[in-house]
């Protein structure tokens, strides 16, 4: 699967579980990757760090593959090696009011580790 | 030759118009850079006349940096040559790895402008979101003359007001002259009067300006002001005034409700 079906099966997903109460902000999700880790980054988008909630990890099919809890520092490290990265991940992340999401794609993981 | 007399007639009152204002610009492929857009944004630099879509040469810029939470990096050795509005302009595709408001200045080489017998130097700005995070959208780079928004410059809809502060060396300029243009980038745009291509307003007595365009697109802001040093014109052997100009460039979007 392509970093593109990723993003549409990942939006669908999105829209399926977006709340849909008013939000006055927004959650903003974010993962990095390496050769060993993809950490996860969640913050408001006032700039309050998220100190608790689900981090969701799904596989390019969208096939839930690992569920972590967000840590008081707002991040999550999921290891690499834990995972079937190879069609990319899907990052999602749920605070109880709010949630988002972000797309590991296969190129940021051989951009970012060079394999 | 009556149609190469009327086109030259034509070049001689556009060449003989005082009225055409100059704009360093910076504009992105997209100000707001979601993940589904990619990892990257395009930027095209250039010096020109925006509404009349009219480019000027764009010698290499002094400096040309971008800002990204509180970091400063230079950019200028990835300046790459395009014609822009058919003459010297640059490109630059950069690399948005993480989240958060990218701000990209220019500063240009002196321009000497025989017209206004003066040297132009534009400090440019413009401020890109990427991963849907808008912190740092009002950071203040320090420049020598620039806009500080109070706005947020992108995210707006057409017929937004924007409001900035002009600023000389730190401190805001009271009653700034500011100048506003659209990029008419299709040339759909046109006219009554030339009067109308540059629109003008000034800043408040504490540097602060308000303007709200009448369409979605960019828009350029300019607040010129005349610096306290001159530079010398090597074909005269005199002494230059400096119109020193702090340009923002801003985007519009399209209203999509009713």
């Amino acid at each position: 699967m392509d970093g593109q079906l990723i993003r549409a099966a990942a939006v669908a997903a999105t829209l399926a579980i977006a709340p849909t109460g008013t939000m006055a902000h927004q959650l903003v999700v974010f993962a990095s990757v390496d050769c060993q880790v993809v950490t996860v980054e969640a913050k408001f988008s006032n700039g309050r760090v998220a100190q608790a909630g689900d981090v969701r990890v799904l596989d390019g099919e969208n096939t839930l593959l690992m569920t972590l809890e967000l840590g008081e520092d707002g991040t999550a490290v999921v290891p690499l090696d834990s995972v079937d990265h190879s069609g990319g991940l899907v990052i999602e992340v749920d605070t109880g009011g709010h949630d988002n999401y972000w797309i590991v794609t296969p190129d940021d993981i051989t951009r970012n580790c060079g394999s | 030759m009556k149609q190469y007399l009327v086109t030259a007639s034509f070049a001689a009152l556009m060449a003989a118009t005082p009225a055409l204002a100059h704009y360093g610009m910076i504009i992105p492929n997209d100000p707001m850079i979601s993940q589904e857009d990619g990892r990257s944004v395009d930027l095209t630099m250039s010096f020109s006349h925006p509404f009349e879509l009219d480019g000027m040469m764009l010698d290499k810029p002094a400096a040309f940096s971008v800002t990204h939470e509180g970091n400063t990096t230079d950019l200028l050795g990835g300046l790459q040559d395009a014609t822009v509005m058919e003459d010297q302009g640059y490109t630059l595709e950069y690399r948005l790895d993480r989240p958060g408001t990218y701000v990209f200045a220019m500063e240009p080489k002196p321009y000497w402008e025989p017209a206004e017998d003066a040297f132009i130097i534009h400090y440019t700005k413009t401020y890109v979101t990427a991963y849907g995070d808008d912190e740092g959208w009002d950071t203040e780079l320090g420049l020598k003359t620039e806009v500080v928004p109070l706005t947020k410059p992108f995210g707006l809809w057409e017929h937004n007001v924007f409001q900035g502060i002009i600023k000389m060396d730190g401190e805001p300029v009271p009653y700034a002259e500011v100048e506003v243009e659209y990029y008419n980038e299709d040339l759909s745009a046109t006219v009554p009067d030339e009067l109308m291509i540059t629109q003008t307003v000034k800043a408040d007595a504490d540097g602060v300006f308000t303007y709200a365009p009448p369409s979605s697109g960019w828009w350029g802001f300019a607040a010129l002001n005349t610096a306290d040093y001159t530079i010398l014109e090597e074909g005269s052997g005199e002494e230059k005034a400096v119109e020193l100009g702090a340009v923002i460039w801003v985007h519009f979007e399209e209203w999509t409700g009713n």
